[in-house]
């Protein structure tokens, strides 16, 4: 399947590029924080201390206003007092509004965002080139009618239908033990991996038709090939010729479309959690919308899984750059958003 | 990001922008003025923003407005605040929560099961009639009687138990009738059963009912966009005197750094739901104040008794022990709630105030974890986002407390509130979550209107049964005397305290911001009556 | 085939899409949990007012004759009214409508503006210091998740430095053309101030999305034989480029323009979230939380009308581009 061809254009041209390495660097850090987040992470990310919320990250401090209330015959005042917040150092990245360490948070985060990303593009690409291998190869009805519900699929826009759609199918999690903790290395640390199951599923029912175009296109392309039709006069079936000489053509655009879309499909899964439809309560896009509502007294809620989204996606982007001038599979255009 | 009404601003508002453009960002200046249609062409930019011929002019923003104004066909305090300004009951409520008359000058018990009122004489409709015992008699039946005024009113059940209303012959009287003892009545008729006028109901499509008002009320309506604001002048002819400002306009802006933002720009007089990592910038502007009062809303994490481990009653005690609900108030609610020890809140009819709010005890919660038989349990805990102040902080903190208890794993299901509240309301008691925050607002001042929905076993909102408990309800249900009838009230409020069928959590507050151009005080009720306003 | 029968056939595909969204939309809603009764009953109705209010707004009906009757209303261009507030879904979407499409062009006349320039000097001055600076741009940019973007903006231009309003929008364009008629320019600069923040929320990936086309492009066509061949015949550099290479390089750029319509439209389902813009993005949240299928409807149907139409225009405008294109 990959060629001795294709592995010597990736080099040369991974050699040229420093950008592709710095997306190579990007995306392996992101990898390993997200696979290796019990040992990184230096508290529980969910693990709470109301005492402690709100501090700013190492270097900075913070002037808040702390407002209470207090009865004062039957009626409430409001006072107000001036505190200095310092950085402490067990929390380098400061704390959120309920005292969890922000740091701790964004290493989890990673795994949300990984996950939603890998698995939610490898169902799309399943769909996605089922759909278009059949509608090309077969053409006609067949391939006029499939043609047809993507036409649909892409008249809704995706955000808004991943939105209905998790409404329709609620906000399933799987939940499968963290290895790392299993193996007793850092017990103190979330037992479980959370598995989004029903945004992986509807960010793939949300983008499958992407890679169904692109499958489509190159089927078609070989399905009048010499070598399909010497194949099919020898008496081979559909399926097969489908599997051995169709798919394979068209791994190449798929693979580097499937890079683009990981990166799209992490960020539609922020903007669902930044809704709040993803269910999700350990994500970025999560501590978004947390820290939204506390812009003017602690920033770093917002800023800082913010800034861990543009890294992971700059870096996912510039491997898909590598493969896509290294490999030229002949697509033009991006998947959407 | 719930319920995220949009408001836009008003095209007066818009007119003192045009005016100081340059400053668009950062307005000051108050939101007086008349409305000019256009502005001067004289290069001028047509300024305009401070009072116009003494005109005192007040805005109000929610986080979103009315659903329609009919007031008999919702449901919810944003629409009713939209209606208050302009529809009045047969009974009212002073700011502490006491009853006065109103549409009514008086009342009396006539039996077990018929109260009259005795309507006021001389009242007059913005449309200029005079106000009849029939109208009265007219509105009541449209709320309880799906066969009237062509409505299946959502607000039958605020007039529970009432079957009809009469009008009394020779008297400027209706008498109520419920169908039995209806010791709440009274205090349902204070809050509810806004009146209309026969004639003028009649002679509307509903669609014509949703978008005017005449009403009785303080102010009538000069212009309705839905979605956008509702303005209302005053009513000269008003019953009372008439009101010290000359013109309301209500709108909404769901973010509540939105409405702050408008606050302090002095785009809006009074906003709601101001959080209280907000109250730093209202306080330091100098030309806003913030104004909090506890309101009559209770939040809680009910526990359905019918499923492990919450049929247990140690564990559903562990639960209550385990979380620290004052470190709760302070810190994520910033004091901004009062801590609760049973379902009925502070001052109202039935409170206990011998019952003590749950201490703060881990060891107790692991111990009773244990006796219960359900250690290792794992519980998820359902919440609605941004629908009650800090609603999902609340429940992660909640889940934060019980996690640290080594014998129970918890984790938070954020919910979408549409299909949390469908589940809560099928009537069936195996549809709802096992474990799950919500609030609910009871503006009665009565227990009976918290414990009979939310508790009984009969209750449509209950995940929870037990005969003693709805033992000393029905008594008090029963129960015309009113001393016996709180003291029913208190014990039925220990029993539930006691056996825990929630983590009692807390009251919350109603925290507004005022600008610093009038004088309002906010009411425990959560009702804003611009009747109430006047100039600082 | 002709253009004219060209744009027919693309028409009718076109109804059919827009058919396939509202039977998608009508089978979603029945089979999405949360009634919308729930949003129109109170908590503790009782399941005869529930039944009573389902007969009031015709859901009792079998649910073929609850979609023939749409189909039938929505011909007449009757969406059909608000289970919340009873009012017309038409007028509601309509009055919506016009603050999402300001947004969306002046996100996309900015982005036009912005990009295609600057992906033409990306690839004419390969490894110079602009086309790293533009490269660096838009690799951000289609990096960056928008609503975030959007928060930065507000929490520096706004929190910090009070230039621009956080959010809400002052007035509509028509509006403030309608003052400036009348000699006050004052208009426009709101109008310009509120909708700064939102269209570079919703802008800057599209900006950087074209940038990149338009530089791979350009690199693609100079690189080509012709674009030597015209060279070699001395015509201006100037006209090689712009005339030969870019026309060539704005054919995929159209094409994805079109395509990528829904993308713009989900931005600015979000940017209208963070800037709490009054358009069909609040409007179809809203609804979508309210379960107000009415409302959901009309906007679904707009949104994908409005992405047909776009859709054969781009079609029509790529057939111009490039003659070549056979009509299929």
């Amino acid at each position: 399947m990959v060629s001795p061809r294709t592995v010597r254009n990736l080099k040369r041209e991974l050699g040229r590029s420093a950008l592709a390495k710095v997306g190579i660097a990007l995306v392996v850090a992101v990898l390993l924080v997200a696979v290796l987040a019990p040992v990184l992470a230096p508290h529980h990310p969910l693990k709470q201390n109301l005492g402690e919320s709100q501090l700013p990250p190492l270097g900075f401090s913070a002037v808040t206003n702390e407002t209470t209330s207090e009865m004062v015959n039957g009626s409430i005042e409001v006072v107000q007092r001036e505190r200095q917040v310092d950085a402490s150092l067990s929390h380098p990245l400061g704390t959120d509004s309920l005292g969890r360490d922000m740091l701790s948070r964004i290493i989890y985060g990673a795994r949300t965002s990984l996950l939603v990303g890998l698995l939610g593009t490898t169902l799309a690409v399943l769909i996605g080139v089922t759909v278009g291998l059949t509608a090309g190869y077969y053409g006609g009805k067949v391939d006029d009618g499939l043609m047809r519900v993507s036409d649909v699929m892409l008249a809704f826009p995706s955000l808004v239908l991943a939105i209905a759609l998790i409404g329709l199918l609620g906000g399933a999690s799987l939940r499968i033990p963290d290895p790392i903790v299993a193996a007793g290395v850092e017990p103190g640390m979330p037992p479980n991996i959370v598995l989004p199951g029903t945004v992986i599923v509807v960010v793939a029912l949300v983008n499958w038709v992407w890679f169904a175009r692109v499958a489509r296109g190159e089927a078609l392309s070989v399905r009048s090939e010499e070598y399909v039709k010497a194949a099919r006069a020898l008496g081979a079936s559909d399926a097969s010729i489908i599997l051995r000489h169709v798919l394979p053509n068209s791994l190449t655009p798929i693979l580097v479309l499937a890079t683009i879309q990981i990166a799209a499909i992490i960020l539609l899964e922020s903007s669902l959690a930044y809704l709040g439809f993803s269910g999700a309560n350990l994500s970025w896009g999560f501590d978004i919308a947390q820290g939204r509502q506390y812009l003017s007294t602690s920033w770093w809620i917002a800023s800082l899984p913010g800034l861990a989204i543009v890294l992971a996606v700059v870096g996912i982007n510039l491997v898909g750059d590598w493969l896509r001038d290294a490999l030229d599979p002949g697509i033009e255009g991006e998947g959407g958003v | 990001m719930a319920d995220d009404r949009q408001s836009r601003i008003s095209r007066r508002r818009y007119l003192s922008l045009v005016g100081s453009a340059a400053a668009a960002a950062s307005v000051a200046g108050c939101a007086g003025g008349d409305e000019i249609q256009t502005p001067s062409g004289d290069g001028n930019g047509g300024g305009n923003g401070s009072g116009n011929g003494g005109e005192f002019a007040v805005t109000i923003t929610q986080g979103q407005l009315d659903s329609g104004l009919d007031p008999h066909d919702h449901r919810e305090t944003t629409t009713d605040i939209v209606l208050m300004q302009a529809y009045e009951g047969t009974l009212d409520r002073d700011a502490e929560g006491k009853v006065v008359p109103s549409l009514a000058e008086e009342y009396e018990q006539v039996d077990d099961t018929t109260l009259r009122l005795f309507v006021r004489d001389g009242v007059k409709f913005h449309s200029g009639d005079e106000l009849t015992p029939e109208d009265v008699a007219f509105s009541i039946n449209r709320i309880v009687n799906n066969d009237v005024g062509g409505l299946a009113s959502p607000q039958k059940d605020q007039l529970a138990g009432v079957t009809e209303a009469t009008v009394v012959d020779g008297e400027r009287a209706v008498d109520v009738v419920s169908d039995g003892v209806n010791p709440v009545l009274v205090s349902l008729l204070a809050s509810y059963g806004d009146v209309m006028q026969k004639s003028w109901v009649e002679g509307r499509q509903k669609n014509q009912i949703n978008s005017e008002v005449n009403g009785t009320g303080p102010f009538k309506l000069e212009r309705y966009t839905e979605d956008e604001e509702v303005v209302y002048t005053k009513f000269e002819e008003y019953w009372r005197d008439p009101a010290a400002v000359d013109r309301v306009t209500l709108n909404a802006a769901a973010e509540s750094s939105t409405r702050v933002n408008q606050l302090v720009s002095g785009e809006t007089d009074i906003v709601v739901n101001v959080p209280p990592q907000e109250v730093g910038r209202i306080n330091n502007q100098g030309n806003a104040r913030v104004e909090a009062v506890p309101s009559t809303r209770i939040i809680y994490n009910a526990m359905r008794y019918d499923v492990e481990p919450f049929s247990s009653r140690e564990f559903r005690r562990a639960m209550n022990y385990a979380i620290d609900l004052e470190t709760i108030v302070k810190e994520v609610l910033s004091d901004f709630a009062d801590a609760t020890s049973q379902p009925t809140l502070e001052g109202f009819v039935g409170y206990n105030p011998d019952t003590d709010i749950y201490p703060y005890d881990p060891d107790e919660a692991e111990r009773l974890v244990e006796e219960s038989g359900h250690a290792g349990a794992s519980i998820e805990l359902h919440t609605p986002v941004g629908r009650y102040l800090k609603d999902l902080e609340i429940a992660q903190a909640v889940v934060g407390y019980i996690n640290e208890l080594p014998n129970v794993d918890a984790t938070v299901n954020q919910r979408d509130f549409g299909t949390l509240a469908g589940e809560l309301t099928t009537g069936s008691i195996e549809d709802k979550p096992h474990f799950y925050l919500i609030g609910w607002g009871n503006e009665t001042f009565d227990a009976s209107q918290t414990l009979i929905p939310l508790l009984t076993s009969e209750g449509v909102l209950t995940s929870w049964s037990n005969e003693e408990f709805d033992d000393l309800v029905a008594q008090s249900n029963a129960e015309t005397d009113e001393n016996a009838r709180e003291q029913l009230l208190r014990q039925a409020n220990q029993v539930a305290h006691d056996e825990a069928p929630w983590i009692f959590l807390n009251r919350q507050y109603s925290v507004y911001g005022a600008s610093g151009r009038i004088e309002w005080t906010p009411r425990r009720d959560e009702s804003i009556k611009a009747y109430s306003i006047s100039p600082k | 085939m002709s253009l004219g029968r060209f744009i027919l056939k693309r028409a009718l595909q076109g109804v059919f899409v827009i058919w396939g969204v509202v039977t998608v939309v009508f089978l979603l809603r029945f089979v999405t949990p949360g009634d919308p009764i729930t949003f129109i009953a109170p908590l503790d109705a009782s399941p005869a007012l529930r039944q009573r209010i389902a007969a009031e707004l015709g859901l009792n009906k079998p649910l073929y004759v609850q979609y023939f009757d749409y189909l039938a209303e929505l011909v007449r261009g009757d969406m059909g009214y608000s289970y919340i507030s009873g009012t017309e879904a038409s007028a509601r979407i309509f009055a919506r409508l016009p603050a999402t499409v300001e947004l969306a062009v002046v996100a996309t006349l900015v982005a036009v503006a912005l990009s295609i320039p600057l992906g033409v000097v990306s690839a004419t001055r390969r490894h110079e210091p602009a086309d790293y600076a533009a490269t660096t741009f838009s690799l951000a940019g289609i990096s960056t998740p928008n609503f975030w973007l959007g928060i930065m903006l507000v929490l520096v231009l706004s929190v910090q430095f009070d230039l621009f309003p956080t959010s809400r929008r002052a007035l509509g364009f028509v509006d403030a053309l309608g003052y400036l008629a009348q000699g006050n320019p004052n208009g426009l600069i709101v109008w310009a101030k509120y909708i700064t923040l939102p269209a570079i929320t919703l802008g800057t990936y599209f900006t950087a999305l074209i940038t990149r086309l338009t530089r791979s492009g350009m690199l693609d066509e100079l690189g080509k034989s012709y674009v030597r061949a015209t060279r070699a015949k001395g015509l201006p550099e100037s006209l090689v480029r712009y005339k030969h290479a870019l026309r060539n390089t704005l054919i995929p750029v159209i094409t994805v323009l079109g395509l990528q319509l829904g993308s713009l439209i989900g931005g600015a389902v979000i940017t209208e979230a963070v800037f709490a813009w009054p358009g069909l993005g609040t409007l179809v949240i809203n609804s979508i939380n309210a379960r107000d299928w009415p409302l959901i409807q009309g906007c679904l149907i707009v949104i994908g009308t409005s992405f047909v139409v776009v859709n054969i225009a781009v079609d029509a405008l790529y057939a111009y581009v490039n003659p070549r294109v056979v009509y299929d």
